[in-house]
């Protein structure tokens, strides 16, 4: 029995220990830093975390936390207060006015096809049919005698919303084959399907497309989709990366949006294959 | 005069038959472990390297290594498996050694101990993120990945253990108590050594579960990819990384195969090292 108590006591006594440091560690860490933490779109995520260590070698003082989750999360959190930042990637829409948003990105997004696909165009009626299940052979728009295989994204993500926006449709009237949520999943879904149609973000597939994978963007009214024609704004399909916040930003915050939006992390947006934005 | 049994061709075809089929999914199963590692050697051997294991990562997880990764994941991992190991096990020596089989309590607590066992880990995860996160106010953290984690294992270590201590043999309780041991006693020193293989079993079980984890440490143990400080920093696990490269992060192919590589690498090692650690215990404890 005395030594089972003696035990007891131990483990006790490591907990009360560990107990301590933490809460220590959480003054120290208090006192020291300065933390901010940003949650949201898992497409700025990347982009974000980078532009975050950058900022960190500059201001040793501050720590930037990326979380993700999407970005009705970023949304959420930054009402709710457990971020500072929210990362939205599209516009605010009208029962969001009460948040403050900023761009620091542009990015495109296009349908896809795998390259063995003979379909070059497509008009907006004939995506609106192969999405809706009004056409389900590819030799009706000019391809192989093949069933379409139909990649939609999740509910909740924001190329989803900017797709349904630009075909006047709504998620429920889309009959997808396969339900896929980040871009390079759906990259890996249309190569590993040759009659599947997708939509991802323009620069993933242009960086794929570079390091020879069989995929293709297509043209979307008659404007080739490229990161270029994003840049000069005549692409369709394209949406700002904002970062949000719930209040006018003043202090590390407002810092920190400057410098995402500044021309020192341009090469960082170039190297995550998005459109830098000019604010000088 | 001597009795034989005939034996019809059919017999023998049978029993070939049956031969047959248990090797085969003996060999099916080993099969796709194979096939498994074989992929990861594959994808990802050519990526690994020593730099690949001590530097953090750069450009959203394409260069660098994971060092950081790994430090976030086994303290996560210490952290659950330091919460919910003895509260688990205590609960497991309870019912199995304390209250009869039928009583109303241990029939509740294992029900509840089942029900949990069923619950989905992103389930786990939003409740971790509620709970540990913004309701103690312990942000996105290790801790508070760790301790969802930890209610995560709850059950399958409660349950393994209860299991294995129902395997002691009643005989070993009887002679011990004729020996005029204490309970406590023979608990400590011939049931629980007895039972250690199947409570390193079910620990490895859990310690498996825990670092394959991604769901539920989404929203609480989050994704910076930063050293960590302390237990209260955001750290990204392992299984989180490999998600995030291979998903999100184009051209994060190579790095995500080497990283499921240094996983299950990890995995394998931590089972072998339980193993013997265990059965040395079981050796020392119940010979001497």
């Amino acid at each position: 029995m005395p030594k089972n108590l003696q035990l007891l006591l131990a483990y006790w006594f490591f907990i009360i220990i560990g107990i301590a440091c933490t809460s220590s560690l959480q003054a120290q860490t208090k006192a020291a830093t300065q933390r901010l933490v940003l949650t949201g779109s898992s497409t700025i995520a990347p982009l974000v975390g980078e532009i975050a260590r950058r900022f960190e070698s500059l201001y040793p003082g501050v720590r930037i936390d990326v979380q993700t989750g999407g970005s009705a999360r970023g949304i959420h959190d930054v009402r709710k207060g457990i971020a500072a930042i929210g990362m939205v990637s599209r516009a605010l829409k009208a029962d969001e006015a009460d948040l403050h948003a900023f761009v620091i990105a542009q990015d495109g997004v296009s349908i896809i096809v795998h390259a063995d696909n003979p379909v070059r165009t497509l008009s907006r009626e004939q995506i609106a049919g192969i999405y809706t299940g009004r056409i389900t052979r590819w030799n009706v728009v000019g391809g192989a005698d093949a069933r379409i295989t139909v990649v939609n994204k999740a509910e909740g993500r924001s190329t989803l919303e900017l797709f349904l926006d630009y075909l006047q449709l709504k998620n429920s009237e889309i009959k997808p084959h396969i339900i896929i949520g980040d871009n390079a999943q759906g990259i890996k879904t249309v190569l590993g399907n040759p009659h599947a149609i997708g939509y991802v973000s323009i620069g993933a597939v242009e960086f794929e497309a570079q390091r020879g994978a069989p995929i293709r963007l297509l043209s979307l009214d008659g404007v080739e989709a490229s990161v270029e024609n994003v840049r000069q704004d005549i692409f369709p399909l394209s949406r700002s990366l904002n970062l949000v916040t719930s209040n006018e930003p003043h202090g590390w915050v407002q810092q920190f949006i400057e410098f995402a939006r500044s021309s020192q992390v341009h090469d960082l947006v170039r190297a995550q294959y998005f459109v830098p934005v000019n604010t000088d | 005069m001597r009795e034989t049994m005939p034996i019809h061709t059919w017999q023998v075809l049978r029993d070939r038959i049956v031969q047959f089929l248990i090797y085969a999914s003996v060999l099916l199963i080993s099969a796709v472990f194979i096939w498994i590692l074989a992929d990861l050697v594959r994808g990802g051997f050519a990526h690994l390297s020593w730099e690949f294991l001590t530097e953090s990562p750069r450009d959203a997880g394409r260069a660098g290594g994971i060092a950081s990764i790994l430090v976030s994941t086994l303290l996560i991992l210490l952290v659950a498996v330091l919460t919910a190991v003895p509260i688990a096990w205590t609960t497991a020596i309870l019912l199995a050694e304390f209250v009869a089989v039928d009583s109303a309590f241990g029939k509740a607590v294992r029900f509840s101990l089942h029900v949990l066992a069923g619950v989905p880990s992103i389930v786990f995860g939003l409740f971790g993120n509620a709970f540990f996160s913004v309701y103690l106010g312990l942000g996105f953290s290790i801790l508070s990945g760790g301790l969802t984690l930890a209610c995560m294992l709850l059950p399958i270590l409660a349950s393994t253990a209860e299991a294995g201590l129902r395997t002691v043999p009643n005989a070993y309780r009887m002679s011990a108590s004729a020996l005029g041991l204490t309970r406590t006693a023979a608990l400590v020193h011939l049931i629980l050594p007895a039972a250690a293989p199947v409570l390193a079993a079910g620990l490895l079980l859990g310690i498996g579960r825990a670092l394959a984890e991604t769901a539920a440490l989404l929203f609480t143990s989050g994704y910076v990819d930063r050293m960590p400080d302390s237990l209260l920093d955001s750290g990204r696990a392992l299984a989180l990384h490999i998600f995030d490269l291979s998903m999100n992060v184009p051209g994060g192919d190579m790095p995500a195969y080497a990283s499921a590589l240094v996983l299950v690498s990890l995995l394998l090692c931590i089972n072998i090292l339980a193993m013997k650690f265990a059965h040395g215990l079981q050796r020392r404890k119940i010979m001497t």
